[in-house]
């Protein structure tokens, strides 16, 4: 469960300061699947870093399943982030020096687990891709590429999948083979979703939107 | 996560960043263990050529007879010994002809180090022996064969002995250093000096024992011997080899410190640049794995355990570099040593081990573990800040690094302050000048085409990144014109010392009378000489009144001893004055000018005091001026000059050198039986010997300059990389919007030639300081402005920096835009 509490981010600006999240509240239970929409330049991204851990906030708090991420250091979060938390991005952030193999490995390795390779070709097959497991994120469409992003957030099992904008790079009809892919392995691993978007249909999809507008969230 | 690291590895090296670093690291290392392994195994070569002039490790010197239980018990401790006598006495063939020589007797063991030689006719091809004549044989010294009219074969006399003449003397490895007084050469068995009678108790004669062993044994043995010495007996070890050569080779050593000094610091530079690059580049890729949950720990990990394995590869590759460079350096040399140099030994190659570990902590080190800071969030804005926060400390760092390792490795601050003075000032005045100048483009650049005002727009944006791209190239610049400046002026001077015509053959001992005969002589022979120095043999006997010690302890220190001078009313052709004034021509004041190293030995300066004794005359004079001596010149020197009224009515003989090619040596025979008085001293195989080791050393350093040309060309291209990013990507949008392939190559060009430009003229002006500095303080050379160094500086700069930036940049037009920017 994630619960946040008058989350603000400040950041200076040419003398003064800028505030970007005024004073967030918002609670997201288990298995629940949230949108976060709103205009771009809103702050949705913004908040999207803080709920998981990515960036500290200037006041306010985030509690993941009873863990105040404003009380762990930056090396505490890196490793909350490993176990509990999986991430999808619009620009898919593959390693280029490792092979779509090695990628969804990555996360594991980094877990300390054993028989890492078999798990991470299971996932890879789960997304339609274990003819490509040697290839380089270059040599893979963007298509391609978020389906290894996919492979690698869900190979880690984590309780919480963020995703900004995971289709902002993608053309309509593999924009939707991904989200159905999404979804898909959200219901089998049961876990929270939550996902910045500007796609309705995508939007839609999800149990609950929230709406950002100039840093404070606003009634649908 | 090993995989990952050699992976990572692996894949980056496409990105030249890490080639860079590896070049510069192995560069570091080879030039650094190469040139220290050298110059080790070098000294320990002439080391050991140096016992040659003693023809032993060690030799004991006295007037009178020297206990044999030494050399009995020399023996027992492992060391091998020889004896020698020298003593002068007539040499005569029948009642008709005979002459004053210089006899000297000698057992077989003789000579331990180095070799006789000798010829089969005198002034004939010369050869080497291992040990002197046989009993009942001797070697007469060439010129004794035209002197007595005698041949191979002949028989002569030494007082009741009679020897049969097998060959013509040559050269003994400890031929006497002072050539003056002794007459000409000859060589006996030491076991027939009973039968000539001639050596009494009394006589004029110096007894030598040599001994050679291991150097332990030899310390042992000379410690035990020591304290057994007696008045007017002396044990004397190696001297300083030759000092012609060795102030040579001490420069040759200066310039190869400094360079591999430089070496150190560009590669330094060029490590940190391309770490840098190197981290700029993987800031995204910490971003993600730390957003998957890597902890600043483990981002540490994987990249010091990288550098570790590229520190590890490079170090070795570099040592092997290393031992490559003296191998080479070596095959240059081996004809020209007569001695096998021995092993190195690990020494330089730890050296470069230590250089390879503190570039890699000092350099590549700091950007790298700032990656650990990296931000996750960069995941989602790529547009966030990269960690940079700590460079001022880093360049700190850096500095003191450079500081301490440039003078660990060359033992010489001077020579470290030299080169950080030079550094200095092209950072601070680089950085200052830099900034204004780039900020004044943009009134000049305006008005002009549309290439200039692209370029100077590019130049503009990136302001103080260009400051420092334009420090670090000049720094680059400076020492590499630093490096050219120092080798040209030291083979140009190490040239003009010895031409090929200098002189090689020294005449003594003409009297006054001669003078005029051999001049014509000479001039007839189309032998061109040195002009004749009159010679004055007398006895140094007080200093400010006060009388020196009567001592043969000290061979070159303070005490009576005697000496030659001259007389001139002009200052002799290539000394300088250091203090005083030079006399008025026919002066008739008592006067002297005094050399000097001799001056400060004799604790003499300007307005002392000092007499002489010449013959039973005595002579007093008031130091008039001192002078600096160019010793390297095969030109008479004298440490006292009077002027030439005050000598008038003292015996003087005269001297005089010339050069005699391999050819015409014949002429010496003609002329020793026309002037049976003058002694003809040959130096033409020491003179050849010099100027080949003199040839040597500078191949050995024209290749050292070529390696840090390579080092230098490496910090050219890793600060070019540095900004090639960020222009590709500039660039590629501007094809994407159409701009034309050689407006964007015109564009270029012009960035990163006026970067260059002024590059180019901050190192001319810094290297100018260092090179002054090195110069009069380190060098012990004269300083001459060169002015052929401001076009060559400020132009190549231009150009180079120009093409590379271009070359780096070239796949932005050969390559479609959106490949470029896909990858970026
Ligand atoms: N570290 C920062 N420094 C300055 N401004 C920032 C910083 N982080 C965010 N902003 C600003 O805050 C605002 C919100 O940014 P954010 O990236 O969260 O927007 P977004 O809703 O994700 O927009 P988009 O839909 O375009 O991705 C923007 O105007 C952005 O420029
Ligand atoms: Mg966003």
């Amino acid at each position: 469960m994630i619960k946040c509490d008058n989350l603000q981010k400040r950041v200076p600006m040419a003398g003064a300061e800028l505030a970007i999240l005024k004073g967030i509240t918002l609670e997201i239970k288990s298995g629940e699947s949230v949108a976060i929409i709103g205009a771009s330049g809103s702050g949705k991204s913004t908040l999207l870093g803080l709920l998981a851990g990515l960036d500290e906030a200037t006041a306010g708090s985030v509690v993941i399943d009873g863990t105040d991420l404003g009380a762990l250091s930056e090396d505490e979060r890196a490793r909350f982030r490993g176990q509990h938390i999986g991430f999808v991005f619009q620009s898919f952030q593959l390693l280029p020096a490792l092979t779509a193999l090695e990628n969804v490995m990555l996360p594991l390795e980094l877990q300390g687990q054993n028989n890492v390779e078999e798990q991470a070709r299971h996932y890879l097959q789960r997304v339609g891709l274990q003819a490509r497991t040697g290839h380089y994120p270059l040599q893979l469409s963007g298509g391609e590429q978020q389906r290894v992003a996919l492979a690698r957030a869900f190979a880690s099992k984590p309780a919480i999948l963020f995703a900004d904008e995971p289709t902002g790079n993608l053309d309509t009809t593999t924009g939707e083979y991904i989200i159905d892919l999404l979804f898909e392995l959200n219901r089998e691993e049961g876990t929270t979703l939550v996902l910045v978007t500007h796609d309705q249909v995508l939007a839609d999809l999800c149990q609950r939107r929230l709406r950002l507008d100039g840093g404070a969230l606003v009634q649908e | 996560m090993s995989m990952t690291a050699t992976k990572m590895l692996a894949r980056d090296w496409r990105g030249g960043e890490l080639g860079v670093l590896v070049m510069a690291l192995v560069l570091a290392v080879g030039v650094v263990s190469g040139i220290s392994a050298f110059t080790t195994r070098l000294q320990n070569a002439l080391e050991q050529e140096s016992h040659r002039f003693l023809a032993a490790d060690l030799v004991v010197t006295s007037g009178r007879e020297l206990p044999l239980d030494w050399s009995r018990s020399a023996s027992e401790k492992g060391l091998q010994h020889a004896l020698t006598l020298q003593f002068p006495s007539m040499v005569y063939v029948g009642e008709e002809s005979m002459a004053l020589a210089s006899v000297k007797a000698v057992t077989d063991g003789y000579p331990m180090r180095g070799e006789i030689t000798y010829s089969t006719e005198p002034f004939g091809a010369v050869r080497s022996a291992d040990t002197g004549p046989g009993k009942g044989e001797v070697w007469l010294d060439s010129r004794l064969f035209a002197l007595l009219d005698v041949a191979v074969g002949d028989k002569v006399t030494i007082g009741d002995a009679q020897f049969s003449v097998a060959a013509a003397a040559r050269t003994e490895p400890d031929q006497a250093a002072s050539f003056y007084g002794y007459g000409p050469r000859v060589l006996m068995h030491y076991d027939d000096i009973p039968a000539t009678g001639v050596v009494q108790p009394g006589s004029r004669v110096e007894y030598r024992q040599l001994y050679a062993g291991e150097t332990a044994a030899i310390g042992e043995f000379q410690q035990w011997l020591e304290p057994q010495l007696r008045d007017g007996q002396r044990a004397v070890t190696v001297d300083e080899g030759q000092p012609r050569i060795g102030s040579a080779l001490d420069r040759a050593e200066s310039f190869l410190l400094l360079a591999g000094s430089l070496a150190v610091v560009l590669a330094g530079v060029a490590v940190a640049l391309a770490a840098r690059r190197f981290s700029e580049r993987h800031h995204d890729y910490v971003a993600i794995i730390k957003s998957l949950g890597a902890t600043s720990g483990t981002v540490n990990r994987l990249y010091g355990s990288s550098l570790m394995l590229l520190g590890v590869i490079a170090t070795a590759l570099g040592c092997l570099m290393g031992w490559g460079i003296q191998a080479l350096f070596f095959s240059l040399f081996a004809e020209q040593l007569p001695i096998q140099p021995g092993p190195s030994g690990v020494r330089p190659y730890a050296i470069g081990a230590v250089t390879s570990l503190t570039c890699l902590f000092c350099f590549a080190w700091p950007p790298l573990r700032r990656l650990a800071h990296a931000s996750p969030l960069r995941v989602l804005r790529r547009d966030l800040p990269m960690e940079n926060r700590q460079a001022i400390y880093d360049y700190v760092l850096g500095l003191v690094a450079v500081t301490l390792l440039m003078w660990w490795y060359s033992g010489d601050w001077k020579l470290t302050l030299a080169v950080l003075a030079g550094l200095g000032l092209t950072a601070g005045l680089g950085f200052c000048l830099a900034l204004t100048l780039l900020r004044g483009g943009r009134l000049v650049g305006m008005s002009a085409g549309s290439i200039w005002r692209l370029a100077l727009a590019g130049l503009q944006r990136r302001g103080t990144a260009n400051a420092l791209q334009v420090v670090i190239f000049a720094m680059a610049i400076m020492m590499l014109l630093v490096l050219l400046l120092v080798r040209t002026s030291l083979i140009d001077e190490w040239q003009a010392q010895l031409p090929s015509d200098a002189p090689n053959h020294f005449m003594i001992n003409i009297g006054p009378e001669d003078v005029q005969a051999i001049e014509q002589t000479l001039r007839a022979e189309n032998i061109t000489s040195e002009p004749f120095f009159p010679m004055i043999r007398g006895r140094i006997m007080t200093v400010k009144g006060e009388e020196l010690p009567v001592t043969d302890d000290v061979e070159e220190g303070r005490r009576q001893r005697e000496i030659n001078f001259t007389w001139s009313d002009t200052l002799p052709h290539e000394n300088r004055l250091v203090a005083g004034e030079w006399w008025q021509p026919g002066t008739e004041e008592a006067l002297v000018s005094l050399e000097e190293e001799f001056a400060a030995r004799m604790g003499l300066t300007v307005g002392d005091s000092v007499s002489f004794l010449v013959g039973s005359a005595p002579l007093e004079a008031r130091v008039a001026s001192i002078r600096q001596l160019q010793w390297q010149s095969m030109r008479p020197n004298f440490f006292l000059v009077f002027p030439p009224r005050l000598l008038v009515d003292y015996p003087a003989t005269f001297m005089t050198s010339f050069h005699l090619d391999e050819a015409d040596k014949g002429f010496l025979n003609r002329f020793i039986r026309r002037f049976p008085t003058v002694t003809v001293i040959e130096m033409d195989i020491v003179v050849e010997q010099i100027r080949t080791i003199i040839n040597q050393v500078s191949a050995a350093i024209n290749l050292v300059l070529v390696v840090i040309l390579a080092a230098g060309a490496l910090v050219l291209i890793a600060g070019v990389q540095a900004s090639v990013d960020a222009r590709v990507h500039e660039s590629a949008i501007l094809r994407a919007l159409g701009a034309s392939r050689r407006l964007i190559l015109g564009g270029l060009l012009i960035e990163f030639a006026t970067l260059g430009l002024f590059a180019g003229t901050l190192a001319t002006l810094a290297a100018e300081l260092s090179v002054y500095i090195l110069q009069t303080m380190v060098m012990d050379m004269n300083y001459v402005p060169t002015p052929w160094l401001w076009p060559v500086g400020v132009f190549s700069g231009a150009l180079v920096i120009g093409a590379l930036g271009v070359f780096s940049c070239r796949r932005v037009v050969s390559t479609p835009p959106v490949t470029v920017l896909r990858e970026l």
